[in-house]
């Protein structure tokens, strides 16, 4: 009898413990998964007041890994809130927490972008450009 | 064991059959005495210049007395516009309220403020309203309501400490292009090319509006320093050199500034977001300001900040201009 509960228990441990599965996580604690798909597919760009910025649609190029977006005329540069949408499981380097400053048009900003499975890198160079009076 | 398990089964049985029984309804006797309640009516911070509105309820059985009088007494005198109303108010199906005198015009004696109500009146709601007066600004106010009956009775509720904040308000200021178009915060007040060139320091933005084409520029709040560009077509008079930092906003519907009826918002713009609010880097334009936007504002020498907010804009072929309200705070 006592056997049988000793038994019963060791396999009760076993169960509990010997079907889990560690989930890979990466330093941001971050699924790791397996794809490799790496690109920006789209972009949004939102002033000091959080209202969109752009004078027309960002164009993404994910050959040449460029944005191209133009901002309205009288935008203040310096504070500027990017927002890239990526491809499922990839993330952004180095991340956004706040404003940033795009005054310096001859110095385009660039994010990375890292696909899911961590293994691929694409550097992305964000082409500002201010909307001009005619 | 079995004579205890047919007692538990009664027990049940007991409980059952008695535990959900329904009591008949009881009008409800009213408590003897003379009674009072209060609430607060007006929300959101309180401001100097502006009215706190309390509605302070009374009321004792008709056979044992009836009202005499209500008093107000406040630990800062209110200032001139501090009163209590001398009606209640009931509410037509249509939404009016319309009141009814229960007794005299209120009566201001230093902080008190008194109704004395006619003879035979047993209950009623007065509204009070405090007019946050100069001597307030940045402490802390306490009300206690009175209420006297003619048995000689009296009763009593406190309220507060209600904080005043520091900042000052000033709503429906309009802007217009060219005639009326120099800010000054300092002021709270709009002045003409004339009174710029006598008072350069104290312009802080200047308004324009400007339809161009291929880009939207349309109204505009810029400091005198702003670049050309940003202020097209304008030639300042001499002298005008405030670096004033702006911040564009939007969905900040203050509903102290807002002055249309239509429009329900439950946002306040406080003392502590204007002391809060970041502008280093801030320029000094705010480009395309529309309707019911606003801008946060740092004067150049950094004693106020300030939030306006727009309550409307014109752009006919007559007229070009912008209602705004401002709540602004001296920081230094």
């Amino acid at each position: 009898m006592k056997k049988s509960i000793y038994f019963s228990l060791v396999l009760l441990g076993l169960l509990a413990t010997g079907c889990k599965k560690g989930y890979p996580v990466d330093e941001d604690g971050l699924l790791i998964t397996t794809r490799s798909d790496c690109y920006v597919s789209s972009f949004e760009i939102l002033g000091a007041d959080y209202q969109t910025v752009r004078s027309k649609a960002a164009v993404v190029d994910t050959t040449a890994q460029t944005v191209t977006v133009e901002v309205l005329f009288g935008t203040d540069l310096k504070n500027l809130y990017p927002q890239f949408t990526l491809v499922t499981d990839a993330k952004l380097d180095p991340k956004i927490p706040g404003k940033v400053d795009f005054s310096d048009l001859s110095n385009p900003k660039k994010w990375t972008v890292i696909s899911g499975n961590r293994k691929v890198r694409k550097t992305y160079t964000v082409n500002l450009s201010v909307q001009k009076i005619n | 064991m079995k004579n205890k398990y047919i007692l538990y089964v009664l027990g049940l049985f007991v409980l059952v059959f008695t535990g959900c029984k329904e009591k008949e309804y009881e009008t409800p006797t009213s408590p003897s005495g003379l009674q009072n309640d209060l609430i607060k009516r007006s929300l959101g911070p309180s401001i100097v210049g502006m009215d706190i509105e309390f509605a302070y309820a009374m009321a004792l059985l008709p056979e044992k007395g009836k009202l005499a009088s209500a008093t107000v007494t406040a630990s800062i005198a209110g200032a001139t516009g501090t009163y209590m109303d001398n009606k209640f108010y009931t509410t037509t199906s249509g939404g009016l309220d319309v009141g009814t005198v229960v007794g005299t015009p209120s009566v201001n004696s230093g902080n008190t403020t008194t109704v004395t109500y006619y003879a035979d009146i047993s209950a009623a709601t007065l509204r009070y309203f405090y007019r946050v007066p100069e001597e307030a600004r940045g402490k802390e106010v306490t009300f206690t309501f009175s209420v006297t009956s003619t048995n000689g009775e009296t009763n009593s509720y406190k309220s507060g400490p209600h904080p005043i904040r520091r900042m000052d308000i000033k709503k429906n200021l309009i802007v217009t292009d060219p005639t009326a178009c120099y800010l000054s915060i300092a002021d709270m007040a709009v002045y003409d090319a004339a009174f710029a060139a006598a008072n350069p320091s104290k312009i802080d933005l200047v308004y324009l509006y400007r339809a161009i084409t291929g880009v939207t520029f349309n109204h505009a709040l810029v400091a005198p320093t702003a670049s050309v560009e940003y202020r097209p077509g304008i030639t300042l008079p001499a002298g005008l050199t405030n670096k004033t930092k702006l911040i564009k906003a939007w969905d900040i519907r203050d509903q102290q500034l807002v002055n249309t009826t239509g429009l329900a918002t439950s946002v306040f713009v406080d003392d502590i977001d204007l002391e809060q609010r970041n502008f280093t880097d801030a320029p000094d334009f705010a480009i395309n300001t529309r309707a019911e936007s606003g801008v946060w504002v740092e004067t150049a020498d950094g004693k106020y900040r300030a939030y306006i907010y727009v309550n409307s804009v014109v752009n006919t072929a007559t007229s070009k201009q912008m209602t705004i309200g401002i709540k602004r705070l001296t920081i230094k």
